[in-house]
């Protein structure tokens, strides 16, 4: 019963909604209290679901095969944090969407999305599947062209991406169907176990490569900066934290339960050199550049969509090892990273709410005006950086530990060194917002209500309390484990057993207490201390006042600029950026006579895609 | 000594221990680079004179809470830090984390000092850190490489076990002379962790007036300075244990840390320092293939 309204209700609600949207420009707190009713709704019905695991349920015929639904671990963990992350965000947005009526669908779509994203992850054949990540992607489309011109034309570019994801899964979906003679994941499993390599290759090819697109993976991620960034920024928030990770969804439910990870380890030359090795490749490479990218950026929520695109890095880099350890640390970083990074943009959105700014080159010092915010962001980037005692260091652990331990170790070195582009650019995040000199425009903001704080307020709670007790994230996790064939990690409230290795974070946190109790000591030990205005500071003998240009954050990493610079234009990196560059002109020319940026004529192109393949289709039923 | 009564006297004097020994790290330092640019030096506790008149000055000024909160990060961070690196008799915490974790407490207390230093509003300062941050993905990546080769080779992760197997194996199988191009490339890597010449950009006076210790005073002041006394033989250890096998008694600990601790000293004493860029495409050039070479090597051995 759960499990069905999990799908009624964001459908319902996506009706209302859309018949609401006349109402917004006059009284915006209708759909908004309309959204939240919804969301809490579908939380709740979500956390209750998890009784009805493993029941197999039945939708409509289509084309002669029956739409199947229903529950698994993996599912269900997935729906938990749509369904957590959605209530989470639409709680910030009844602070923040202050100019609803340049929204007037905000609300339709996303639930359109969360029906989308719900009903994919639910999903317990191929076409079915197939169908769910349409909605998601088009959905997803409509989530981020609402509002300015600017997220109108980014969202075109995800949705050239998506197309093509979509059109590949599409010609995924038809030769699995053609091949195997049934939609049901089981018929396939069965029919890929027994089948040729070039077979295999062919669909894993297809099938795998829409998802590397969805969950932005190099050399596929360059949708991902602009339509993010270009959003309204709670929806950056939102898009970040979960709407990537249904790529890895779709990756984790193929690789592991679909086709097996036999199947998938039979392509290749050695145990060392084969597909997953060419996966991990992809993943450091998807950590390593876009992290350094995210070093550079002017704008903190820019900033941030280049770090979703670098921590997908890692998490695909725990789960292509295919250990215990290895995948408890990719699955667990998918939860970790969604917390913390909504709640770094939560108080970026917090800071511009006051500002009207995002750009890191014209804020400052605000530390004393949004306490609050500062804090949030200071949690988040802990998290972030994978530093104790936050969640984020927990999973960085265990994909470290994978990658050492399972004989990787320059993918585990391209990890670390995307740890400390992570660890330069929040670091630029926090200082160029929060720290250094308070311009003298921002003297009169204060903090923001406490309708936008309190999601601030408990996410910080989650991103220390599951740091702290990784425990109650292994539970899940372990339970997916031993569903997707692995062996389960073992685990303790603190950390791992110790046949996994040395890991107690409670101890850990204990002792930074103590010891930072320690530190406290020893300073109010000393003599007592002045608070004085930022213009009595050091300046070589000048004088400061707030017409002395005093602070330091534009160029913030200038050594690695002057050094990556002239690699830039090494000549044969030059050579070949121009001859890329004019191939994709090229071939720009040709797609853009196809992709005219006009709605209705990809929407005429899909439809004939689609007819055609039924067509197709219609022959081998 | 890990139980019991023992346990606890040790949780309770080892930061005391740990700061004298720094002292005395401290001092020595300071008299031997000295005498190597033919002076006469201060007294060997000077450090400790130090941090006396810093703590107890009547003037300290703040730039606000983080700035303050900063400064317990800073010590606390260290302090912590210092309880997760085996030392003889003592490596109760390791079993709750291993060298991963030592790895990223590490960069607590530079966080800490990081926040606190924005708050101060000193762009000498900011460029300070900036200078620091960038440092990190020179000598920091290098020295995880080495553990890493090193981590492989042996099949953990813990540094307490990683230090048992080699004083197990004798001499021979120290990191430093098992896997030699690791063990150079560490050395290097020491002496940027620990900020000694040449790669000294961060707080070099006479570039951007201390950079981070720009609005530092008082007891401000002091509280890094005793940071810097807790992280000197830390950070030692961290290389002993890694790859001189650390040690089995006091006195052999000792001895070691003065031995390596002279080895980095007389490299600062008579070097000029890097810029910022410099000393990264040093570490790109020379310290990290060496130990990526080292890797390699381990590698081939295995298969």
């Amino acid at each position: 019963m759960y499990t069905q309204a999990l799908l009624l209700l964001p459908l319902v609600g996506f009706g209302v909604a859309f018949l609401l949207q006349g109402t917004v420009k006059r009284s915006p707190a209708i759909v908004k209290t309309w959204a939240m009713l919804g969301f809490a709704a579908i939380a709740a019905v979500a956390a209750l679901a998890g009784a009805e695991i493993g029941t197999l349920y039945e939708g409509p015929t289509v084309f002669g095969s029956v739409l199947t639904y229903g529950l698994t671990d993996l599912s269900w963990w997935f729906v938990l944090l749509i369904a957590g992350i959605t209530a989470l965000t639409t709680v910030f947005t009844l602070g923040s969407l202050r100019y609803a009526d340049d929204y007037p669908m905000y609300y339709a779509w996303l639930f359109a999305k969360v029906f989308g994203m719900i009903g994919l992850v639910m999903s317990r054949d191929l076409l079915s599947f197939f169908i769910m990540w349409e909605i998601m992607s088009w959905a997803t489309y409509l989530v981020m062209q609402q509002g300015r011109d600017e997220s109108r034309k980014a969202a075109q570019g995800y949705l050239v991406y998506a197309i093509s994801a979509g059109m590949i899964l599409l010609g995924g979906v038809v030769f699995l169907r053609t091949a195997s003679g049934s939609f049901e994941f089981a018929v396939i499993t069965k029919f890929v176990a027994g089948a040729d390599l070039g077979v295999i290759i062919t669909a894993i090819v297809l099938v795998l490569v829409p998802f590397l697109i969805e969950a932005a993976v190099y050399p596929t991620h360059g949708w991902l900066p602009s339509a993010y960034a270009s959003s309204e920024t709670t929806m950056t928030a939102y898009l970040s934290s979960i709407s990537t990770r249904m790529g890895l969804f779709g990756l984790i439910l193929f690789v592991f339960n679909v086709f097996g990870l036999d199947v998938i380890d039979r392509i290749g030359i050695s145990a060392h050199l084969n597909l997953r090795t060419l996966l991990l490749v992809l993943a450091a490479l998807t950590a390593v550049l876009p992290t350094y990218t995210a070093l550079f950026q002017h704008d903190a929520k820019r900033l941030l969509t280049w770090h979703s695109i670098g921590q997908g890095g890692y998490m695909l880099l725990g789960l292509a090892t295919a250990s215990t350890l290895g995948t408890a640390g990719g699955l667990m970083h998918i939860f970790n990273y969604m917390t913390y990074v909504a709640l770094i943009i939560f108080s970026i959105a917090a800071v511009e709410y006051r500002t009207g700014t995002t750009n890191l080159n014209k804020l400052g010092g605000l530390i004393t005006r949004q306490p609050v915010a500062f804090l949030g962001m200071l949690f988040g980037i802990i998290g972030l950086a994978g530093i104790p005692p936050m969640n984020g260091f927990v999973s960085k652990w265990f994909i470290y530990r994978s990658l050492i331990l399972g004989g990787y170790p320059f993918v585990a070195l391209a990890a670390f060194i995307a740890t400390v582009g992570t660890i330069m650019s929040v670091y630029k995040l926090i200082h160029n917002t929060f720290l250094g000199q308070l311009p003298e425009r921002y003297n009169e903001v204060r903090e923001v209500g406490w309708v936008m704080q309190l999601p601030i307020w408990v996410l910080m709670a989650v991103v220390f309390a599951t740091g702290v007790f990784p425990g109650t994230i292994l539970q899940w996790i372990a339970r997916i484990q031993v569903e997707l064939g692995i062996a389960p990690i073992a685990y303790t409230l603190g950390g791992v057993a110790q046949e996994a290795g040395d890991l107690n974070m409670m101890v850990i946190t204990l002792v930074f207490t103590l010891t930072f109790i320690v530190g406290a000591v020893i300073f109010f030990m000393g003599g007592k201390r002045r608070i004085v205005s930022q213009y009595d500071n050091y300046a070589a003998g000048h004088f400061l006042n707030k017409d002395v240009p005093y602070n330091f954050n534009y160029n913030f990493y200038s050594a690695f600029d002057h050094i990556f610079e002239k690699l830039y234009h090494a000549a044969p990196v030059q050579s070949t950026e121009r001859n890329l560059g004019r191939l994709v002109a090229t071939v720009g020319e040709y797609i853009r006579r196809f992709f005219t940026g006009q709605i209705n004529t990809y929407a005429a192109y899909y439809v004939a895609a689609v007819i055609i393949a039924l067509a197709f289709l219609k022959e081998v039923l | 000594m890990n139980s019991g009564i023992g346990l606890i006297v040790w949780i309770i004097a080892y930061p005391f221990v740990s700061f004298f020994l720094g002292v005395l790290l401290g001092g020595y330092g300071r008299k031997l680079t000295a005498r190597v640019q033919r002076r006469v030096g201060p007294t060997w506790i000077q450090p400790l004179f130090d941090v006396i008149k810093l703590m107890t000055k009547q003037t300290n000024i703040s730039h606000g809470y983080m700035h303050d909160v900063a400064m317990m990060m800073l010590v606390g961070g260290t302090l912590m830090t210092m309880y997760f690196v085996p030392v003889p008799g003592f490596h109760y915490f390791s079993q709750f984390g291993d060298y991963i974790v030592v790895m990223y407490l590490l960069l607590v207390p530079p966080l800490g000092m990081a926040l606190g230093v924005g708050q101060t509003a000193n762009p000498n300062g900011s460029i300070g850190i900036s200078r620091a941050l960038q440092m990190l993905a020179g000598y920091e990546i290098t020295l995880v490489m080495t553990f890493i080769g090193f981590a492989m080779k042996h099949g953990t992760t813990s540094m307490y076990e990683l230090m048992k197997l080699q004083q197990a194996g004798g001499p021979a199988t120290w990191g430093i002379f098992a896997e030699p191009l690791l063990g150079i490339a560490a050395l290097f890597a020491l002496q940027g962790m620990l900020n000694e010449k040449p790669f000294e950009v961060i707080i070099a006076p006479h570039e951007i007036a201390t950079g981070p210790m720009t609005e530092m005073g008082g007891k401000y002041l002091g509280m890094m300075f005793i940071q810097h006394l807790i992280a000197l033989p830390m950070e030692l250890t961290i290389f002993m244990n890694l790859f001189l096998g650390g040690a089995q008694s006091w006195v052999e600990y000792v001895v070691k840390l003065f031995v390596l601790f002279t080895l980095v000293l007389v490299v600062n004493a008579v070097y000029g320092r890097f810029k910022t860029d410099g000393a990264l495409r040093f570490f790109w050039k020379l310290p990290l293939p060496l130990a990526a070479l080292g890797v390699v090597m381990i590698m081939a051995n295995g298969m």
